[in-house]
């Protein structure tokens, strides 16, 4: 599939990136390649296979309570630090 | 002092005799890094004040006649995308450039107990998105076996410090090969252990559900000793494996008969150097003299394998980046018409070209309409390749591959086709996607006397065989 410049400006709003003019076309078209290359994928019929997202399922994961305990190596920046300052969250459009 | 022609068991053999001390080492070290890295560039940052201090602190123990811990005094680099606390950690990206960590990463932390002493943290390709080391914000690290050659990647700089003996050990990650390719290509040996066997606690996320540690060192045996320290169950990563380490260097030499080894049919690309090739076959041969049964195997999934990958480590990293908005760390930029103003602004200037087109790919293949096409379809492709190492494992116990098509590529060679640099990976991606543990062990050098890698695959959690036959293979191979 052809992935045009209009479609890398989007998806560079999604990800909150921004691209430079010149950057549009030679990013357009190695995307494009590459997703010419990732669509081998549809030669293959997966509508009976369950996707894989984690590969050790059987293995316990860790779950814990969610108290704060001290650990080795760690700092007390959590105490000091009491917030972080941001520019005007709400804008006119 | 030069590290080449020392390994970590004699080095603490001769502290415990007294022989040298851990100050003279250290001191050493730095010296061969002022020297040797000026050309070679492995490292980011160094913590020479720290190691000297630590240095010091063992002398004294030597000194006590207290007994010294496995690591004691040895020398270790760091791959600059795993946290050590109030040292800066950039993951070779200038949006990190001025971040220094509150904490320590588990594995580093377990080294740091086990006596090692960590001399400093290496170049890597920017979030370790890479195959050469070419990507870091910062600068290009050289194959010490040729200056005009990358040192693979995204591990380059923690292969080349182990490679130019300016440190005796190296952590490294590995998400698509970033250990065993760079491994491969400086000669050295690499190892990406199960997924979950060593804690990600304190290592920077590129792609969650495949990234691992693992140790550089120039012995199969070094290894061993290292993973024995950086392997075992972690609360504070929810993926830690809760399975027993067993001391991996005990019964190396343990012998291998009877071994079935399977050489799959669909590693065989067109466009592998065919000194490589020639190569491979002869390690086939050291197998098959070591006794092991030698079959060929199918893994008919193989040809999908970079394209899922390049969809599911793309997605997650798209995921796992967004937390670079210019609030929490180092750079900021912009901000005069507000928040989202901001994080774009920040996004665009602190992140490298490679990094931006993975990001752009990764949310592509999970926005609306695409989702299932590409992402989904993906993670069901990760289910067959699983399924088909799953099958070849009840046929043998281990996996023999050429590490890389070819050896170390020129700087540069690459660089303009990120297409060509994905596809350098294809003999080390599959196993990350089925979580196995894989190594890269040294095979000799081609006529130019660039260093080729073979590596060996096995089933989850079998390290100890996989390091047994990695050793085996070492010792036999240096006896032709």
């Amino acid at each position: 599939m052809k992935i045009t410049e209009a479609d890398v400006e989007y998806v560079a709003r999604l990800a909150n990136l921004e691209v430079a003019e010149d950057e549009k076309k030679e990013l357009a078209d190695q995307l494009s390649r590459i997703v010419d290359y990732v669509e081998q994928l549809n030669r293959l019929d997966v509508s009976a296979v369950e996707p894989t997202t984690q590969i050790l399922e059987d293995v316990k994961h860790a779950t814990r309570d969610d108290r704060v305990v001290a650990r080795t190596g760690s700092s007390d920046a959590g105490k000091t630090i009491k917030y972080f300052k941001v520019p005007k969250v709400i804008t006119e459009r | 002092m030069n590290l080449k022609n020392i390994t970590a068991d004699k080095l603490v053999a001769l502290y415990q005799n007294r022989d040298l001390s851990a100050t003279e080492v250290i001191t050493g070290v730095f010296d061969e890094i002022e020297s040797n890295d000026k050309s070679v560039r492995a490292f980011l940052t160094l913590c020479k004040d720290r190691a000297l201090e630590e240095a010091r602190r063992i002398d004294g123990k030597i000194a006590a006649g207290e007994a010294l811990e496995p690591l004691s005094g040895v020398p270790v680099a760091i791959k600059d995308n795993m946290v050590l606390r109030d040292v800066p950690t950039t993951c070779g990206s200038r949006i990190l450039e001025d971040y220094v960590p509150p904490y320590t990463a588990t594995a580093i932390e377990r080294l740091r107990g086990a006596g090692a002493i960590i001399v400093g943290k290496t170049n890597l390709d920017e979030f370790a998105m890479g195959s050469s080391t070419e990507n870091s914000g910062f600068f290009v690290t050289r194959n010490p076996h040729d200056l005009d050659r990358v040192p693979g990647g995204s591990s380059g700089g923690s292969a080349a410090a182990v490679a130019a003996g300016m440190s005796l050990i190296a952590l490294g990650s590995d998400t698509g090969g970033s250990i065993r390719t760079p491994a491969s290509f400086c000669g050295v040996v690499g190892i990406k252990p199960t997924y979950g066997r060593v804690s990600r606690y304190g290592l920077v996320a590129y792609a969650s559900s495949l990234d691992q540690i693992g140790p550089f060192a120039k012995t199969v045996r070094e290894c061993a000793q290292v993973l024995s320290v950086i392997c075992g169950f972690d609360p504070y990563d929810s993926t830690s494996a809760d399975v027993a380490v067993e001391p991996f260097h005990k019964d190396l030499d343990e012998p291998l008969k009877h071994v079935r080894i399977g050489v799959p049919k669909e590693y065989f690309v067109p466009g592998m150097d065919p000194e490589v090739r020639a190569r491979f076959e002869d390690c086939v041969k050291v197998y098959r003299d070591l006794g092991c049964r030698i079959d060929e195997i199918s893994l008919p999934h193989t040809e999908h394998a970079v394209a899922a990958y390049y969809l599911i480590a793309t997605a997650e990293a798209s995921s796992n980046l967004a937390r670079y908005d210019g609030v929490r760390y180092g750079l900021r930029k912009g901000g005069e018409t507000g928040l989202a103003e901001m994080y774009r602004k920040t996004r665009m200037a602190g992140f490298g070209k490679e990094v931006k087109r993975r990001i752009l790919l990764g949310t592509y293949a999970l926005s609306a309409g695409y989702y299932d096409a590409y992402y989904l379809k993906a993670l069901k492709v990760r289910t067959l390749i699983l399924r088909d190492f799953q099958n070849a494992f009840e046929q043998v116990d281990l996996i023999l591959t050429p590490t890389c098509p070819t050896v170390a590529f020129r700087i540069g060679e690459k660089t303009s086709d990120p297409l060509s640099m994905y596809l350098s990976d294809i003999f080390t991606i599959t196993c990350n996607l089925a979580g196995l543990p894989g190594i890269s062990v040294p095979a000799g050098k081609n006529s130019a006397g660039l260093p080729i890698g073979v590596q060996l695959l096995g089933n989850h959690f079998q390290e100890a065989l996989l390091l047994r036959a990695a050793h085996h293979f070492e010792k036999a191979f240096l006896l032709q």
